[in-house]
């Protein structure tokens, strides 16, 4: 529909013609101290719902995440393609891979995947479909465990902002911010945690400050 | 299965009005509705130091977007198209809807799923497409609920807060054949069980768009379910239904916009989920397809209107509305049109012009709640008695025009002699003495009926200021 292109154009360049132009107000940069960083991810995301825990190696989070899933009795676990999380799993546990059928994603109690950031000040990860196969992953199964290297920890949504966006384009072609378990309040306003998406999300941080 | 909501008769509106009023659940859902919102909101923007600089900033990107609309737009169509999503234009909504059908029809697609969206509210889209048996599944909880029960959103965040959680569990019962609750949790879990089963299957997925960014062609979607991720990932293909004022210059503004939509929706700091899709993203687990289809509707017009453009700033929080005591009083549905509250007020006159929807501007008692909560400083007052005067002077302000020009005629042939004000002023007082004539005189009638007809005092100002009083 070219036509109905020109026709809207059109009538928006005749209709703003000769218009005034306020200018465009320059963009503000905002920070967090990075000594704040770890307390204010862990207390924002604990609020809405999600729990996290300090890992000081890969040992740890291994025991930490065996923990985690007997807690919860998870059988089965969709693991992302991130290599850092390969070795992480329990043997006991069932491993589908990130590009297993649709249903066995959707039925499986956890999925497992790394972040490529984390907002401090709202307790959000970033995960970048371009970096990671986790779309799926943090999407369909129960529950959503995360590992987040420390060193990924930013302060504020606007540096993430200003960080994917550093060559120009985005740094991926889907970039999902998650702040928290699914929820909803649709009915009475009464808040219900996992509707859709996890019901659970527990985050790994791993100490890997030098 | 949802009837698209008939464009508003002028006589409807007080009708709807007074069924509203008379509806005791309905009044007390939307009450601990609007005031649970404007709480959380409230204890939200407290958080923000900078609240109202944040707002300025908003305020002023929107300005010297709209102001450049067609420059952001052929950028973001430019920037998009580069990425591999298909754009598409559409005058008006039948346009819209042809786009997505044709779609549907390229792709195969009968299985279709929808995330939460005004846009394909307004455009009755899924009206459209179950003409050709391919109605969408709402797969937003609120949204859902008023499907099965083929009825209307009434809440442009909670479309179905004129619901009980009793009349939701006898829905589900009715229409879904699981055992009765009224837990909301209860009722959340089935259905996240029937729609993966939807989702699962589904081959094309809709979407609206809260922003679109024009220097990298990205569209972002929020929510806090899961089920918009689940729109815009499982299935073959997207489709974005975005209207044209939804475009903002740069990636990182969206960090304004971000800091004040949810504190000004929901109350929340963030939502839970945020999606940034530019371009189709397979490799990345994604869709195979994304189009975009741009909808003008009125928004060109709106645009071309500087006295008006601003309306087109809206972010679609839904504050105004919690705010609005004419809004917390009779809900959604009495505006008869998709876009209820203060917002819609100014909208759908502009939308679905004067002569359909030229009562609504009138809906209000101009108390500016909506102007202060206003995330983008929308000041919706002022553009309510612009649309007044010009619905009034073309005639489409409703039955009271004749009269009320013969009453301010009278008025003004009183006031240009001292005598003729004297004796208008002694009857004026004379006839408010009588309490019961407000309530007889017919014009007076509809007025007084929900009103207190104010008592003059005992002496006019003419008669103290002349020294019969002995105020000194």
């Amino acid at each position: 529909m070219s036509n109905a292109r020109e026709a809207i154009l059109g009538a928006l360049r005749q209709g703003l013609r000769g218009t005034a132009v306020p200018p465009l107000p320059p963009l503000r940069e905002r920070t967090l101290p990075s000594e704040q960083h770890l307390a204010t991810f862990t207390s924002m995301l604990t609020r809405v719902g999600g729990t996290v825990d300090v890992v000081a190696d890969l040992a740890a989070a291994r025991a930490r995440l065996a923990t985690l899933l007997a807690e919860a009795d998870a059988q089965t676990v969709a693991c992302s393609d991130a290599p850092e999380l390969r070795d992480l799993l329990p043997a006991a546990v069932r491993t589908l891979p990130h590009d297993a059928p649709r249903d066995a994603l959707l039925a499986a109690d956890c999925g497992l995947t790394s972040a490529q950031f984390g907002i401090a000040e709202t307790g959000t990860l970033v995960l970048c479909s371009g970096d990671e196969r986790h779309r799926l992953a943090s999407l369909l199964p129960a529950r959503h465990v995360c590992l987040l290297p420390r060193s990924r920890l930013c302060g504020t949504l606007a540096e993430v902002l200003a960080a994917v966006h550093r060559d120009g384009p985005p740094r991926s072609r889907t970039i999902t911010f998650v702040t928290g378990p699914s929820r909803t309040a649709d009915i009475e306003l009464t808040l219900v945690v996992g509707v859709h998406g996890p019901k659970f999300l527990h985050v790994l941080l791993l100490d890997d400050a030098r | 299965m949802v009837q698209g909501v008939e464009p508003m008769r002028p006589e409807t509106l007080a009708q709807n009005v007074r069924d509203a009023l008379r509806d005791p659940v309905l009044t007390g859902a939307l009450r601990r509705a609007t005031d649970t919102f404007a709480q959380r909101r409230q204890g939200a923007v407290g958080s923000i130091p900078d609240w109202e600089e944040l707002r300025t900033q908003a305020a002023a990107i929107k300005a010297h977007t709209l102001a450049r609309l067609d420059h952001f737009l052929e950028q973001f169509v430019q920037r998009a198209e580069a990425a591999g999503t298909v754009v598409h234009w559409a005058r008006d909504a039948a346009e819209a809807c042809a786009i997505v059908q044709q779609l549907a029809e390229r792709c195969g697609a009968t299985r279709l799923v929808k995330s939460k969206s005004m846009a394909t509210e307004e455009i009755h889209l899924n009206a459209a497409l179950a003409t050709s048996g391919r109605e969408p599944v709402e797969t937003d909880l609120g949204e859902w609920i008023i499907q099965l029960a083929g009825e209307t959103p009434s809440h442009i965040i909670v479309p179905a807060i004129h619901k009980t959680k009793e009349a939701i569990g006898q829905l589900f019962v009715d229409k879904l054949g699981v055992p009765a609750s009224s837990e909301p949790a209860v009722l959340a879990e089935h259905a996240r069980q029937r729609l993966r089963a939807h989702f699962a299957a589904a081959d094309l997925g809709i979407s609206g768009v809260n922003f679109g960014v024009a220097e990298t062609g990205s569209i972002l979607v929020l929510e806090n379910e899961g089920n918009a991720r689940m729109t815009t990932t499982l299935p073959r293909v997207h489709v974005a239904v975005m209207g044209i004022e939804k475009v903002i210059p740069r990636a990182r503004d969206l960090d304004v916009f971000l800091r004040l939509l949810p504190r000004s929706g929901t109350g929340q700091h963030l939502t839970t989920y945020q999606s940034l899709l530019t371009g189709p993203d397979p490799a990345g687990q994604g869709p195979r397809e994304l189009h975009v289809v741009l909808l003008d509707n009125g928004r060109s017009r709106i645009a071309a209107d500087e006295r008006m453009r601003s309306t087109l700033a809206c972010i679609r929080c839904g504050a105004c509305l919690n705010a609005c005591p004419v809004y917390q009083s009779i809900g959604g549905h009495a505006y008869g049109s998709v876009y209820p509250g203060p917002i819609g007020a100014i909208l759908t006159p502009q939308l679905q012009g004067l002569p359909a929807a030229g009562k609504l501007p009138f809906a209000s008692s101009l108390c500016g709640a909506c102007k202060d909560v206003c995330p983008v400083k929308i000041d919706i007052p002022s553009l309510l008695l612009e649309l007044r005067a010009r619905a009034v002077a073309s005639g489409n302000a409703g039955s009271g025009g004749r009269l009320e020009k013969l009453v301010w005629r009278l008025w003004s042939w009183c006031e240009r002699s001292p005598r003729r004000h004297r004796v208008a002023m002694a009857l004026a007082r004379f006839g408010a003495r009588m309490p019961f004539a407000a309530k007889l005189l017919p014009p007076l009638r509809a007025w007084a009926s929900s009103r207190e007809v104010p008592k003059p005092n005992g002496k006019s100002f003419r008669a103290t200021y002349r020294g019969d009083g002995d105020a000194r």
